[in-house]
C-alpha cells in the first residue's frame, strides 16, 4: 500500500461503495458484507476485512472443520499471496480449534479485538456441520389416537 | 509501509528481476469527490442531442368548440366521417396530443469542465488503481494477481508479439488477470428498458484496462485486445477518467506495460517538476501527507502533548443508575463508612442494654418516710 493509502482512507472512500456490500432497501436498514474476511458480516469500520490492514477471517472448510483466514500486512499490494489460510480439520475437537484460533491471532498481538468474534464464528460453523437430529415422530391424541389404535 | 518500487512481471507470469520505481502521480491524494464530479461531467459531455419531432402532436386542424356544448374547452378535431373528428387535440392530457414541454434539441447537453480539475482527478484515480483493497472494493477479481499495479514487461509485445486474440487472452491469463476475465464474460445480461431497442442490448461489468505506451509497444495490441470481452486499452498519453474511474468509482485494475509505467513521470511530473507533457501542471499534493489515524494517535508528537489520563486505572463513569444504599451495602458503605464496623459488630441485631433499676432496699423506703 503506498504511504498516501491508509486503511482509513480507504474505508471513507468505499463505506458507501463496495462490491462485497449488500444493503437493505429500507431507509437505515442494516448493511451486511459479503466479504470472507469479515466475522459478523456486518458493514462496518471495525469488522470490515478487505479495509483493514490485519484481518481475521473464519470460513466453514470443504469437509468438516474451519478455515482461519488472516492478511498479512506487508503483502497489502499482493494480492495472490496477501492471505495465510490454516485449516482445523472436523477431527480437532472445538475447544482445541478456539485456542488454536486465539493462539495464532489473539495471543500473537494480532486484532484482539476480534478474538470473541472468531471464535463465536468458529463454534457456530462448528456447530452447523452436526448432523441434524429428526424429531419424535409426534404422538397421537384424542381422536386420531383412537382411529390408530382401531385400525 | 511505502514502497518506492515495483516488479516487473514477464511474459510467461514469474516476477523478474527488474523493478520500476513508483511514479509520482501515484503519491497523489485520493479524492472521490473531485473524482465523482469530473466523471459527470465527462460522462455529460459524451451526450448526442435527441428530441421529439417539433411538429409531434400539432399535425391537426382541431380548434376549441367554445362553451355552450356541455364538453370541455379543449381544441378537437373539426370534420366528420371518421372517429378522429370531435376527439381532443393539442394538450399533453390528450390522446395524441402532444408531450408536455416538448425535448428541445438545445437542450444544455454539455458541462464545461476545468482543465486541472480533469486532471487533478485522472491522477487521483491512477493513484487509487495502485491500492489492491480498492480495486477489490470496485469489484475486480485479483485474487491470483502477483502485485498491484501491475505492471507486464514490454519485452512481451515487442515486434507485434501481441497481435492476436488468442495470445493476448494467453497473457492475460498468465499475469493472473483470467479470473478477471471470466467475471466480466459470465456477467453479461440482457439490459433492462429500452436501451435495448436503441443499441445498448447488454451490460456487462468491465474487465482490466490494459495501458500501452504507442512508441514503444506499437498499437498492434489494441487489435488483439480488441475482441476481449470487457477489455479496453489506452495509450498511456491519453488516459480516460470515464475509463481509469468507470462509474465515478475509483479502483479500475490497470495492466500496465513497462515503458507505460516508465513514461509516467514524463507525462505527469511531480508535485515539484512540471509536467514535460501538459502545459502548466504540477501534481496535486495531499493536504494531509499521512492519512493513518492510528499512527497520528500514536505518534510521539500527539501523545507528548496529551495530559495523562486522570483517576488511572478507575475512573469516575458519568452517568450511571441510582443505587438504593439501603439495598447495595457497597454504596451505603460509600456514604457510611461506619456501616462495616456495624455490620461486623452485628451491632444491628443486639439487644439494647438496658439496666432494669435495681431494687432500692428495704431501709431506703423507711428512711424516706421516717420523717
Amino acid at each position: 500500500m503506498a504511504s498516501n493509502i491508509s486503511a482509513d482512507l480507504i474505508w471513507e472512500v468505499t463505506r458507501k461503495f463496495n462490491s462485497s456490500l449488500v444493503k437493505r432497501k429500507q431507509p437505515g436498514g442494516v448493511q451486511f458484507s459479503r466479504n470472507p474476511l469479515n466475522l459478523r458480516n456486518q458493514y462496518t469500520r471495525k469488522y470490515e476485512g478487505s479495509i483493514a490492514d490485519k484481518a481475521i477471517g473464519v470460513q466453514a472448510a470443504d469437509n468438516g472443520g474451519v478455515t482461519l483466514l488472516t492478511k498479512k500486512s506487508d503483502k497489502a499490494h499482493a494480492p495472490s499471496s496477501h492471505i495465510q489460510s490454516s485449516t482445523f480439520g472436523s477431527s480437532r475437537s472445538t475447544r482445541k480449534t478456539y485456542s488454536g484460533i486465539v493462539n495464532s491471532t489473539t495471543k500473537r498481538g494480532y486484532r484482539p479485538d476480534l478474538r470473541k468474534d472468531a471464535v463465536a464464528r468458529a463454534s457456530a460453523i462448528r456447530k452447523s456441520q452436526q448432523p441434524v437430529k429428526e424429531d419424535k415422530p409426534a404422538k397421537l391424541r384424542g381422536a386420531k389416537a383412537r382411529a390408530a389404535e382401531k385400525a | 509501509m511505502s514502497r518506492p518500487t515495483v516488479t516487473i512481471i514477464s511474459a510467461s507470469g514469474e516476477a523478474s528481476k527488474d523493478t520500476l520505481s513508483i511514479p509520482n502521480v501515484f503519491k497523489s491524494p485520493i479524492r472521490p469527490d473531485i473524482v465523482q464530479f469530473v466523471h459527470t461531467g465527462m460522462n455529460k459531455n459524451r451526450r448526442q442531442p435527441y428530441a421529439v419531432s417539433e411538429k409531434a402532436g400539432h399535425q391537426t386542424s382541431a380548434e376549441s368548440w367554445g362553451t355552450g356544448r356541455a364538453v370541455a374547452r379543449i381544441p378537437r378535431v373539426s370534420g366528420g366521417g371518421t372517429h378522429r373528428a370531435g376527439q381532443a387535440a393539442f394538450g399533453n392530457q390528450c390522446r395524441s396530443g402532444r408531450m408536455f414541454a416538448p425535448t428541445k434539441v438545445w437542450r444544455k447537453w454539455h458541462q464545461k469542465l476545468n482543465l486541472n480539475q480533469k486532471r487533478f482527478a485522472t491522477a487521483s484515480a491512477l493513484a487509487a488503481s495502485s491500492s489492491a483493497a480498492l480495486l477489490l472494493a470496485r469489484g475486480h477479481n485479483i485474487a491470483t494477481v502477483p502485485e498491484v499495479p501491475l505492471v507486464i514487461s514490454s519485452t512481451a509485445f515487442a515486434d507485434a508479439a501481441i497481435a492476436k486474440t488468442s495470445a493476448a487472452i494467453a497473457l492475460l491469463k498468465a499475469v493472473g488477470a483470467g479470473a478477471d476475465l471470466d467475471k466480466v464474460k459470465k456477467s453479461r445480461k440482457l439490459r433492462a428498458g429500452k436501451g435495448k431497442l436503441r443499441g445498448r442490448r447488454y451490460t456487462q461489468r468491465r474487465g482490466p484496462l490494459v495501458v500501452y505506451n504507442p512508441d514503444e509497444d506499437g498499437k498492434e495490441l489494441v487489435l488483439a485486445f480488441r475482441n476481449v470481452s470487457g477489455v479496453e486499452t489506452s495509450s498511456v498519453y491519453s488516459l480516460n477518467l470515464l475509463q481509469l474511474a468507470p462509474g465515478g468509482h475509483l479502483g479500475r485494475f490497470i495492466v500496465w506495460t513497462s515503458s507505460a509505467f516508465a513514461a509516467l513521470d514524463k507525462i505527469y511530473g511531480s508535485t515539484t517538476e512540471a509536467s514535460a507533457l501538459k502545459k502548466d501542471f504540477l501534481l496535486p499534493s495531499a493536504i494531509m501527507k499521512n492519512p493513518d489515524l492510528n499512527k497520528l494517535i500514536n505518534s510521539s508528537e500527539v501523545q507528548n502533548v496529551l495530559r495523562p489520563v486522570r483517576g488511572g486505572a478507575i475512573t469516575k463513569r458519568a452517568v450511571v443508575q441510582k443505587k438504593n444504599p439501603l439495598k447495595n451495602f457497597q454504596v451505603q458503605l460509600r456514604l457510611n463508612p461506619y456501616a462495616a464496623a456495624f455490620a461486623k459488630e452485628k451491632l444491628g441485631e443486639k439487644k439494647i442494654k438496658s439496666d432494669k433499676a435495681k431494687p432500692t432496699s428495704d431501709t431506703f423506703g423507711t428512711l424516706l418516710q421516717e420523717n
